[in-house]
């Protein structure tokens, strides 16, 4: 008995440390999802690709984050799938003059904590949203002194300035409509408790891990199918994949390239495919030569071969890119001419413009692998034009810092048209008034885009608008402040028996239609 | 009497530093007699080689990219086959030698530099200082090594300067406190008495008796530094805080091939493979060293 | 005794003092501006000023790092950049985690790491002892993450049998408890078997077995008592390296632990976050080495007399 005796205590010992420690996260134990075969499944599990920040929509402005308040949230206007603006919380809308917008609420929507929504939410969300450090811009135009409750169904909102894509920003999650009460009783930890008018109430929040929703019985809409919504974070791709496979999740988002034609062959899998509202583009420092000639700008644009980009970076998912936008904004250009690979002209080019021996260059790029792909590939095929580039990759702040004060030559960069219209997509990119921080990081304007910019955010009737940013992309399309790269598609892969599934450009889905076969 | 025990003391001062060559040797005659010591050597050797001929052995350049032959397996004409860009994987992971190597001898060499400065001064002058620079090892060595690194990249910002930094700083306390535990058992001996007493100054003393003395240990904690050094600073790299592509680290060479696992496995195994080989050469090495310098620290 | 742990405990307040200064200051000197980064490219300079002064940016370092130190003695080690939540509160529903694939990975290299270790010493030059010690070696210099990747190439994708991400039910922490505990299990094989040899060499064993005891006996008894010692140390610093360890270990399983936070921190330049996760491993770190330093004197009575 005594012959092992410390030995024993000490492993004991050892054990009962192993044990206190495994029960301490006991409690993180995920509930039995319902995966047995036989049993009707109610509960749909997502995998995304990073955690939820926050599920206060005023608090972030982050991809994950929107996925999850979509669900729980309404807007007054909606967004379709197919990027058209349809009634959400507002029954009816109407311009009054050219600044105010009036709004006529829809009425017995309740809140999850059992509120009535109100015109008087309204205002107090807006209000709310536009002293957000991270959101207001979403709502930036929106007058705080013009939001005026006229009754507990009807509000207007009055603009700084004649605003025409007021209704599409409207639309993004961020704008999504909080209750007053709720706000206040969460206090710090509101974004913790989160109170919607959305199809799914707010159930759990396993930091890093999942979020669980449940479905709102009171919901005005038609309701949810499922039950129960989990949104599982994994972050590595190729094992969200994975899961998909093996059925620990029904719904994988953000499908890896690598990987789609794996999920494509895989019978028990379907493959979503939809373009997104994201491009990335290579821009130049319009500012400085010799990037300030135009023929330099046009030869780097023929130089490239974006259709190789596509391929190699982003293995066949997405298009090489024609202009500025991706073709489902309202308002892209659909049919611009792509610059394509020429390596005659661009020789020519660079002839013409006295730079037949080239000159050396810097790409600035952030610690994202694939802008760091596309600058390894940018870097050696502008050696056929004899331009011997240097790829810097630096923090995000400092890039951020350092292409808004006009330091670099050439930057890659990525925008997102979150509001699916060419307002969003154009004028904080192109326009004279926006160099630097505020988004021309090209530092290159022209006098009629401007113009027609300016046009077009003013202008109340869409075919007009629609006019407008086509003539500006035309002109951006020559001048090629930027090389127009590519276009990004948003790729979700679901199980077999997931029915209903339909991708939203902006890449935030609704699951409220979602259920299994 | 005080006479005679200084000079007996000179005389044996002389034979120390008489004797000093011999007992290397006498290492060397035993570590070769050790065979998977002699193995470790000899795949440092080849690494050293290619490190240096870099040029003249890879077969293809060092950023080669050919977009119409991405991902091919290994066959005859890429024998680790292609990455993503097309690039041969068997010439980056020979380039790659220069960087990995680069990198664990230089930072190494500044932990072992800064370490055993510090652990000399403080073991040697003892009281107060001893009491502060202790104090600072006990700070850094509360932070796991691969934490204190994340940290000081992130301040220093990546790159292959600032990995070899932070990578060296993390281990600076293992070498202070060996150097000082050595210092400390050396201090009071007979020659290093006679040292001072013969007037010589500290930095003379440190150098030329204290150190020389204590090699042994620094030498085998070195070897085996090396291999964590490289192991850190791919783990760097790893997670995308190291050095940058396209240089061809190893280990940011394995995590860039990560999201082609499945179909394309080459990409990630054979850097893998380089870091391992890399590592267990280094170790079988520093186990050679400690048993061939083991009965000289005995003595 | 007592006084030994109050002296040791007291001792750990000037040195996270320092842990805390030089994270502190690392982060302050860090190149980015978490302003910017939080609010994103499309953000307007005006909000960026507006949240700079929010979060007290501006402030000289000093007034910063005294900030830090007056709150944190008070237990409030700040609010998260991206979630705005309490660090504290963020570590500790990570923190769970983090010491479970800890613990498992010691679990997993003492089971592995001490039978291998006593088998090879008793038996040395045996054609177990050379594998187990090859094994070892290779086990020492393989880098974990590649191990990790390699693992869920083969027992994820090929077999099957283990999920690849997660960290809540028990077949997925098969894997990442493998991952981690593998180099850690090749060190102590190896610091088990030299300590083993060491001692079966002694004088007390030869008599012990002249005195006609059996092998088994012997070895456990008198042997294996005498050779924990250093072995304990191992494990005391290998739990330690682990901590540090699960950093790339969480990444790859997707683990919800302290250590990726702290590298989603570091890039997001949450320094909150890093502050606080850096700290918080520090004084982890330094109670498992106390705690060792106790277990010895329980193992052996004779070193608990120089504790006073």
């Amino acid at each position: 008995m005594r012959k092992n005796k410390k030995l024993l205590t000490l492993l004991s010992m050892m054990l009962v440390l192993v044990l206190v420690a495994v029960g301490c996260g006991t409690s993180t134990e995920t509930p039995d999802t319902g995966d047995a075969t036989g049993e009707v499944k109610d509960t749909l599990i997502v995998g995304q690709g990073a955690d939820v920040v926050s599920l206060d929509p005023h608090a972030t402005n982050d991809q994950p984050s929107s996925r999850v308040s979509k669900q729980i949230y309404n807007t007054l206007v909606n967004q379709n799938e197919a990027m058209e603006l349809e009634p959400g919380l507002a029954e009816s809308w109407e311009k009054i003059d050219d600044l105010t917008w009036e709004f006529k609420l829809r009425q017995g929507v309740k809140f999850h904590n059992g509120e009535d929504f109100t015109a008087n939410d309204v205002k107090f969300t807006l209000l709310r949203a536009l002293e957000s450090a991270k959101i207001g811009h979403i709502v930036g135009a929106i007058n705080p002194e013009g939001i005026e409750v006229v009754d507990n169904h009807t509000i207007k909102i009055a603009t700084n300035e004649p605003f025409a894509p007021l209704l599409a920003h409207l639309a993004h999650t961020a704008a999504g409509m909080l209750n007053e009460k709720a706000v206040t009783e969460g206090g710090e930890n509101y974004a913790q408790n989160p109170v919607g008018t959305g199809p799914f109430k707010f159930q759990e929040w396993k930091t890093g891990e999942s979020v669980t929703l449940t479905r709102n019985d009171d919901y005005f809409a038609d309701k949810a199918k499922v039950k129960t919504v989990v949104f599982r974070n994994i972050t590595e791709n190729t094992a969200r994949v994975i899961e998909l496979e093996t059925g620990g999740i029904d719904i994988a988002y953000d499908i890896p390239p690598t990987e789609v034609s794996r999920v494509e062959e895989d019978q028990n899998l379907v493959l979503l495919r939809d373009e997104s509202l994201s491009t990335a583009y290579i821009g130049f420092n319009a500012g400085k030569e010799p990037y300030n000639d135009v023929r330099v700008r046009q030869a780097i644009n023929y130089a490239i071969d974006t259709d190789s980009i596509v391929e190699a970076v982003y293995q066949g998912v997405g298009k090489a890119a024609k202009g500025p936008l991706g073709t489902n904004v309202f308002g892209a250009h659909t049919d611009l001419e792509q610059y394509g690979y020429n390596l005659e002209k661009a020789k020519e080019l660079m002839k013409e413009a006295g730079y037949e021996n080239g000159f050396k260059a810097t790409i600035m790029t952030n610690e994202n692998q694939q802008r760091m792909d596309i600058a390894e590939i940018v870097q050696n095929q502008l050696r056929d034009i004899n331009i011997e580039t240097e790829v810097q990759v630096v923090e995000w702040g400092t890039y951020l810092d350092e292409t808004a004060a006009g330091k670099h030559d050439m930057f890659i960069l990525g925008w997102t048209t979150v509001t699916g219209d060419a307002d969003y997509g154009l004028y904080a990119l192109f326009h004279s008034s926006q160099f630097g921080d505020a988004g021309n990081r090209t530092f290159w304007s022209n006098d009629k885009v401007d113009e027609l910019l300016d046009a077009a955010r003013v202008e109340a009737d869409p075919a007009k608008r629609a006019e407008y940013y086509s003539e500006a992309q035309e002109i951006i399309r020559e001048e090629a402040p930027w090389v127009f790269t590519y276009n990004g598609e948003n790729l979700a892969g679901t199980r077999k028996n997931v029915k209903g599934f339909k991708q939203h450009p902006a890449g935030h889905h609704k699951l409220v239609s979602v259920y299994f076969e | 009497m005080s006479k005679i025990k200084t000079s007996n003391n000179q005389e044996e001062v002389k034979a120390v530093s008489k004797k000093k060559r011999s007992p290397w040797v006498e290492v060397w005659r035993r570590l070769r007699q050790n065979k998977s010591a002699m193995f470790g050597l000899a795949i440092i050797g080849l690494l050293v080689f290619c490190a240096i001929f870099a040029d003249l052995i890879a077969p293809y350049g060092i950023d080669d990219q050919d977009l119409r032959a991405r991902f091919i397996t290994p066959s005859r004409d890429y024998l680790f086959g292609t990455d993503n860009f097309g690039r041969d994987i068997l010439s980056r992971i020979i380039y790659g030698s220069r960087v990995s190597l680069q990198v664990g001898f230089i930072a190494v060499g500044i932990s072992a530099l800064t370490g055993g400065a510090l652990g000399a001064i403080a073991g040697f002058y003892g009281g107060r200082l001893d009491n502060v620079i202790m104090r600072f090892v006990d700070i850094l060595l509360a932070i796991p090594g691969i934490l204190l690194a994340i940290s000081i990249v992130s301040a220093l910002g990546p790159g292959l300067q600032n990995v070899m930094i932070a990578v060296g700083i993390g281990s600076i306390p293992s070498y202070a406190r060996i150097v000082r535990a050595s210092v400390l058992s050396l201090r009071d001996q007979e020659f290093v008495e006679a040292a001072k007493a013969v007037g010589a100054n500290d930095f003379r003393i440190i150098s030329k008796h204290i150190i020389p003395n204590s090699m042994a240990p620094i030498i085998v904690q070195a070897t085996l530094g090396v291999a964590g050094a490289i192991l850190s600073a791919a783990g760097l790299s790893f997670i995308g805080l190291g050095i940058q592509p396209p240089t061809p680290e190893w280990g940011s060479m394995l995590s860039s091939g990560r999201q082609y696992l499945r179909d394309y496995w080459h990409i990630a195994t054979f850097p893998g493979l380089a870091i391992m080989i890399t590592i267990f050469a280094l170790n079988l090495l520093g186990d050679g060293l400690r048993d061939a310098l083991d009965p000289r620290l005995k003595s | 005794m007592h006084k030994y742990i109050l002296r040791r405990l007291l001792m750990l307040v000037p040195v996270m003092l320092g842990v805390t200064l030089i994270v502190f200051t690392m982060m302050h000197f860090t190149p980015g501006d978490p302003a910017k980064i939080m609010l994103g490219e499309s953000a307007p300079e005006a909000e960026v000023i507006k949240l700079r002064e929010e979060l007290g940016l501006d402030d000289p370092f000093l007034v910063q790092f005294g900030r830090y130190v007056f709150n944190a003695v008070q237990g409030d080690i700040g609010r998260s950049y991206t979630t705005n939540r309490p660090v504290a509160i963020e570590i500790m529903e990570r923190f769970p985690s983090t010491l479970k694939l800890a613990a498992l990975g010691v679990l997993v290299s003492v089971s592995l790491g001490i039978p291998t270790g006593i088998i090879s010493a008793t038996r040395q030059y045996s054609l177990f002892d050379n594998i187990a010690m090859v094994a070892a070696l290779l086990g020492v210099s393989m880098p974990n993450f590649w191990q990790g990747l390699m693992l869920i190439l083969f027992f994820s994708v090929q077999l099957k049998w283990f999920p690849s991400s997660g960290f809540s039910t028990p077949s997925q922490m098969v894997l990442p408890a493998l991952t981690l505990g593998t180099s850690s299990a090749a060190i102590i094989t190896r610091m088990t078997r030299s300590s083993m040899l060491e001692v079966i060499r002694q004088d007390y064993i030869r008599t012990a077995r002249a005195k006609g005891q059996a092998e088994s006996i012997v070895i456990n008894k008198h042997a294996l008592n005498n050779a924990l010692i250093p072995i304990i140390t191992v494990i005391g610093l290998q739990f330690g390296y682990l901590l540090g360890g699960a950093v790339l270990t969480e990444s790859i399983f997707s683990i919800p632990g302290v250590g990726r936070l702290m590298v989603e921190s570091i890039k997001a330049r949450n320094f909150p976050v890093v502050q606080g996760g850096v700290l918080f491993i520090a004084i982890t770190f330094s109670f498992v080495n106390l705690l060792v330093d106790i277990l010895y004197a329980f193992v052996d009575p004779r070193i608990k007399s120089q504790y006073k």
